[in-house]
């Protein structure tokens, strides 16, 4: 009876009868309320009543997927309040964003978490396809989440892209000049492609609605749904991947083979290793309070950082869009200066080719490397062969990101960053 | 007798039913993707002519080299002759600039020389030569929808 008050004051709410009506379990107690707890709310049934305590450990997936869907909460938040006073027009949007920046009431940090929270979940997105890589958990039965989560990872990129031409100012209309152009050197459907994104020919307002109407509702629209199978699948497919899972884990559960010796109920009829599959059944904890303190903990941690960052960090808004002078150098979001400084090769090589071939692989990793060793583990010794394959790949693309990032100046010329090279005069 | 069952495509009914259904289904939404996808491409477009008119001959220099903003393209006079050329990149769109003997891109490096000839970089061709003719009423006309081949002059 020494529960904190907010407890006390939570417990009374439940029992009076709009109470019951809303939550019909109060705090729980028992095991069988903290089953109860987790399948009779909407927001809590996704998750299992009872997860492994492999899956528990924060070094088993770092919390790079819910950090990824955490950031994306917070984008739609803060997306949703900008759209209030954002006009997709080439007249009015820079408008728009100075008036975020020195008029509006917290319209500035809206913006600088907005901005914040994307880069952040580009790189989340991107960390946690190496994690679910690095740990082999792809493989079967998850070959077809790891497609979802393939497709969400561009989807990531696709938002990112098109918010980017949204402030419509130089780095804005400079990177979607040249964004759009690679995709110009599509084989077959590139300019088609290209008149098809822009509306036209050049970016001006048609192209702008565009990448709006893309960014505020078919791409988030997209990315939700996909966000939605890719969890319930996490669940079909026997929860998150660990090193004991039974050898074939895919099967359906017939209600007679249930042991009858536990707490909780139907919930736990699905497909898959549900922990009554699982042989160790003492492997297993209550989600509540286990899984849904350390979720929230873990939001309240993605939260502060969005707005330590937004605090001390403003996005960047440079000069309104010029079609006639590029900056020098134009320069990409930090995510694709690896594929700029490819571009800068060859544009169908490095923009088109090299893209194209690194997406069809992953696509199809799970139905090439079907190798059933090394699953729920990091680095495992029997992937050797995949893992250093991957390494290789993404030494590649960070050298190739930061080559581009710091190294390159004026006209995309090799410098140091640590000696710049002088100021380069422009005339016409 | 039984009627004949529906899962039987051989069957009249089975035949009208479910093979001429589920085409009739696959049509109408192919046929819908496929105006969704041409409402998608615009008819008309709001975009500046590709036609305009630059001025006078003499409103240019001999020997000169002049960047009109609005039209994104160099106008050169060397003597009596000139022509017209595009200050867009041909490789990413970026709008290149002038340099000393040439054009350089500031977006991935390509250089041009002044005959707009590719001679470092990733651009894949030189920059586009515009066609330039004298208007009746004595002014230069060019057209950015007419290319022409590089070394061809408006003399006059």
């Amino acid at each position: 009876m020494n529960a904190p008050w907010p407890s006390r004051l939570w417990q009374r709410f439940a029992r009076t009868r709009v109470g019951h009506s809303v939550f019909r379990v109060g705090l729980p107690h028992s095991n069988l309320e903290r089953a109860q707890a987790m399948v009779s709310s909407f927001l809590l049934h996704v998750q299992p009543a009872k997860v492994n305590r492999h899956a528990l450990r924060p070094t088993a997936t770092l919390g790079l997927g819910l950090i990824s869907l955490y950031l994306f909460f917070i984008l739609t938040g803060t997306g949703v309040l900008l759209m209030f006073y954002y006009v997709p027009s080439t007249d009015r949007a820079y408008d728009a964003m100075k008036d975020l920046q020195f008029v509006v009431s917290a319209g500035l940090i809206l913006r600088n978490m907005h901005r914040w929270a994307a880069h952040l979940m580009v790189l989340f997105v991107m960390l946690h396809l190496c994690r679910v890589f690095y740990t082999g958990a792809y493989k079967r039965p998850r070959e077809f989440n790891w497609l979802i989560g393939t497709g969400l990872f561009l989807l990531t990129l696709g938002l990112s892209f098109t918010g980017y031409l949204l402030p419509w100012d130089q780095l804005a209309f400079w990177a979607i000049t040249v964004g759009t152009s690679i995709a110009g050197y599509a084989p077959v459907v590139g300019p088609k492609l290209k008149y098809l994104l822009l509306g036209g020919n050049v970016v001006g307002q048609e192209a702008l609605i565009r990448f709006y109407a893309l960014h505020v509702i078919v791409l988030p629209g997209l990315a939700a749904l996909g966000i939605c199978i890719h969890l319930w699948r996490v669940r079909k497919d026997g929860g998150l991947a660990r090193p004991d899972e039974p050898a074939d884990s895919v099967q359906q559960i017939e209600l007679s083979q249930l042991p009858t010796n536990k707490s909780y109920g139907l919930m736990e009829l699905a497909r898959g290793t549900t922990p009554q599959v699982g042989k160790n059944p003492e492997d297993e904890i209550f989600s509540w309070p286990h899984l849904i303190f350390r979720e929230l903990l873990l939001f309240l941690a993605v939260v502060a950082v969005v707005l330590f960052l937004a605090v001390f960090w403003n996005a960047p808004l440079e000069q309104l869009a010029n079609p006639i002078h590029p900056p020098n150098p134009a320069k990409a979001p930090w995510y694709f200066l690896g594929l700029q400084e490819l571009v800068s090769y060859s544009a169908f090589w490095g923009g088109v080719v090299v893209p194209g071939l690194l997406v069809t692989v992953l696509v199809l990793l799970p139905y090439l490397d079907r190798g059933r060793a090394g699953v729920g583990r990091w680095f495992a010794r029997e992937r050797t062969v995949a893992n250093t394959i991957f390494t290789v790949c993404l030494v590649v693309a960070i050298a190739l990101t930061l080559i581009g990032s710091v190294f390159r100046g004026p006209n995309w010329s090799w410098q140091t960053p640590w000696q710049p090279p002088p100021a380069v005069v422009e005339g016409h | 007798m039984n009627p004949p069952s529906l899962n039987d495509p051989t069957s009249r009914r089975g035949f009208f039913q479910l093979t001429l259904g589920w085409l009739a289904a696959g049509f109408a939404v192919a046929a819908s993707s496929a105006a969704a996808m041409r409402f998608l491409v615009p008819n008309v477009l709001y975009e500046p002519s590709l036609r305009f008119k630059a001025g006078q001959p003499d409103d240019y220099a001999e020997s000169s080299v002049t960047f009109l903003e609005e039209e994104r393209v160099f106008l050169l006079r060397q003597g009596n002759t000139f022509r017209c050329l595009s200050a867009i990149c041909t490789h990413l769109g970026c709008t290149v600039n002038r340099a000393s003997n040439g054009y350089h891109c500031p977006c991935h490096g390509s250089v041009f020389n002044e005959q707009g000839t590719v001679l470092s970089g990733p651009a894949p061709r030189g920059l586009e030569w515009f066609s330039v003719t004298l208007s009746k009423d004595n002014r230069l006309l060019v057209d950015k929808s007419q290319r022409v081949n590089a070394g061809q002059y408006l003399v006059l």
